[in-house]
């Protein structure tokens, strides 16, 4: 896409997106815009310099140069990030979402720097043969970062924190009910896999795009993947330094074509070598991929690395 | 009070459809049809029915179908058709039937020079007829705007000389003066007149010659444009009726013994100039996005905050600031339907409100 034309009267480039059209194509009213959203993706707020010499007119500059691409059509590159409303308008903190690490087995894989989904029992524990080439134990204890994929009874889980990620605010404060999370939008790509709660449900899938990118819906009020964590005030319970507000647990399980074949990991993925049980080396195909995590009411998203990975030799 | 989050729903108020014709214009200039390309421009199917016409070498695959050309005898012309008889009867009861009907009995009614089909009248029976391309019509030809400019020399050639004299034939009263008593829409009557000397006519005025179908696209033109009095056509005796294949100043007449595609090019080398407005019918959808006061002046963009602060604000009683720069619209799912893009950030503060209207065009 190419560059706006910015040096005269401000125009609006409008288009359907790809998702759009494939609604529009169906016919049975599914096409049917009902609310909008604001989005500000190519603002960077790092530039606003509210110490600018010459004065407040300054401090924005940059920022209102900033050259606006045209729209795209993929519906999952737009929108990113968007402008939110709160009625109070003496906010000075603004709640953000955080990769939890801090419990047990719970965290990104040590050397891949990403979750590692083990798309089979023989990825995950060598269908428990003996043979020692499985990925998801060392020592009989599951490693930190791999999430079983087919079993999905042991492993790690992805675990997502809520709050106001400051210490100038004790965690003993109250987040403000606007600023809290209730309900949360997981994207995942659905040809690797899907998204289930902390004991194996399957969540309710809201839909699917034409890219193939899948749409999970979930909110507190299910009570399996969140949960308030306002009563939590330690410091090692969250990494939201001040006020906390939701959790958000889940794990990915495998899609039958990751778990049958290698089709997709020599087309899409590569190779590498990870650490066994038998404490030698296991080259396994991989993909790298990503799931995003966004508020539905708050509105932040946070894009979290996964490697889905199948036992090669 | 304002909706509290990322999405602000849109009540009926703010959703209005409008309807707009929108008109391009569209110049054929004659060299195009006959001369900038030779003749690669120009696909002769093997059938023989009719002649189509490119706007550039037709191998390439930027070449765009323009127009075409075929010829229609009725079976109660005067002329003797001895090739391809059958094949120029099929087109004139083709393209009858489609654009002029039947008559109470089933019968295929006949071109009518003045539109008044009821009311008899002059009929024609040898015409050319010219298609153009969806590409060009778009939803129909906007009426008063068609112009077709025939070099009508009696001698032949295929270079300028044929231009000397011209006719120019025309939908002058399309405007106000349209029928639509045709199965495929509205039609006016197309006028020929003398566009480079008045001599060129048997008489100085205007003669109806053909009907032009304005959402079909089709020109029907009588064969007498090429025609001196002498033999029923509309062209000055003393000028000789046309030469158009090289078969002495015999004007349509030539036809008879000649095929369509033959005649197709006799008469494309004689388009000195085409030109009409098409339309387009834009169905569109009008989204308000109002941005109120208090609404949208917080980002979730990651570079807002820095540790949960917010970078735009110093102390709490600031004003929040935020930038936009980009609207999506939604459906009830909160499935992205439409994207819309500013040229430049928009500021919005607790003191500025926008109301940004987004259209969609079907």
């Amino acid at each position: 896409m190419g560059f706006l034309d910015n040096s005269g009267d401000i125009i609006l480039d409008v288009v359907l997106t790809d998702h759009g059209r494939k609604e529009l194509s169906k016919g049975d009213g599914s096409f049917k815009i009902t609310k909008f959203a604001l989005g500000d993706e190519e603002i960077d707020y790092s530039l606003f310099n509210s110490s600018h010499a010459s004065g407040s007119s300054y401090y924005d500059l940059s920022i209102l140069q900033t050259p606006i691409l045209e729209a795209f059509t993929d519906n999952a590159a737009s929108m990113k990030t968007k402008l939110v409303t709160y009625e109070n308008l003496e906010l000075l903190f603004l709640p953000v979402l955080e990769l939890n690490e801090l419990q047990g087995i719970d965290r990104r894989h040590a050397t891949s720097g990403s979750f590692i989904v083990a798309v089979d029992r023989y990825t995950e524990d060598d269908d428990e043969t003996g043979t020692g080439k499985g990925i998801g134990l060392v020592e009989g204890k599951p490693v930190p970062g791999v999430i079983f994929g087919e079993s999905l009874d042991r492993g790690s889980m992805i675990v997502i924190d809520q709050g106001l990620d400051t210490s100038q605010i004790s965690t003993k404060q109250t987040i403000d009910p606007d600023l809290r999370e209730t309900e949360y939008t997981i994207q995942i790509d659905n040809r690797f896999g899907s998204i289930i709660d902390p004991q194996g449900n399957q969540l309710e899938l809201s839909y699917i795009d034409d890219d193939d990118i899948a749409y999970y819906v979930v909110s507190e009020e299910e009570a399996t993947a969140v949960q308030s964590i306002s009563n939590l005030t330690k410091a090692n319970e969250s990494p939201v330094a001040g006020p906390r507000g939701s959790r958000l647990k889940f794990k990915i399980k495998s899609s039958m074509d990751l778990n049958t074949s290698t089709y997709l990991f020599t087309t899409l993925g590569g190779e590498s070598i990870l650490d066994n049980e038998a404490g030698t080396g296991t080259t396994v195909y991989h993909i790298d991929s990503m799931v995003r995590i966004t508020g539905m009411n708050t509105g932040y998203s946070l894009d979290i690395p996964v490697r889905f990975v199948k036992y090669k030799s | 009070m304002a909706e509290s989050g990322a999405f602000k729903t849109l009540n009926d108020k703010d959703v209005v459809s409008t309807r707009t014709l929108l008109h391009e214009a569209i110049p054929i200039t004659g060299t195009i049809v006959s001369g900038t390309y030779g003749d690669n421009n120009i696909k002769n199917p093997s059938h023989g029915m009719f002649q189509s016409v490119y706007d550039y070498p037709y191998l390439s695959s930027s070449a765009n179908h323009i127009f075409d050309i075929t010829v229609g005898i009725g079976t109660q012309s005067g002329l003797t058709i001895t090739s391809q008889a059958d094949k120029k009867k099929n087109i004139y009861n083709q393209m009858a039937q489609l654009l002029v009907g039947y008559d109470h009995t089933g019968s295929i009614q006949r071109f009518d020079e003045d539109g008044n089909i009821v009311g008899g009248g002059k009929k024609l029976d040898d015409v050319f007829i010219i298609p153009f391309s969806r590409l060009l019509v778009k939803d129909e030809i906007k009426k008063g705007t068609f112009q077709l400019e025939l070099g009508i020399d009696d001698a032949y050639d295929n270079g300028g000389a044929i231009f000397n004299s011209r006719i120019l034939i025309s939908d002058q009263s399309g405007s106000n003066g349209y029928f639509v008593n045709s199965p495929v829409g509205e039609y006016g009557v197309l006028y020929a007149t003398a566009s480079t000397h008045t001599a060129a006519l048997a008489l100085d005025q205007s003669y109806a010659v053909g009907l032009l179908y304005y959402q079909a696209g089709i020109a029907v033109i009588s064969g007498s444009v090429f025609n001196d009095a002498a033999i029923g056509g509309i062209l000055n005796n003393a000028l000789n009726s046309t030469d158009l294949i090289g078969q002495g100043a015999v004007g349509f007449s030539s036809v008879s013994a000649s095929t369509t595609q033959t005649i197709a090019s006799g008469i494309r080398n004689r388009i000195y100039n085409v030109q009409f407005n098409n339309t387009t019918e834009l169905n569109s959808t009008i989204y308000f996005c109002r941005a109120n006061h208090q609404e949208f002046n917080y980002s979730t963009n990651p570079t807002y905050t820095n540790a949960s602060k917010i970078r735009v604000k110093t102390n709490s009683t600031d004003e929040p600031v935020s930038y936009i720069t980009t609207i999506g619209l939604y459906n009830d799912k909160n499935e992205l339907m439409a994207t819309a893009k500013l040229s430049e950030p928009l500021k919005k503060t607790p003191s500025t409100e926008f109301t940004i209207r987004c259209r969609l065009d079907y």
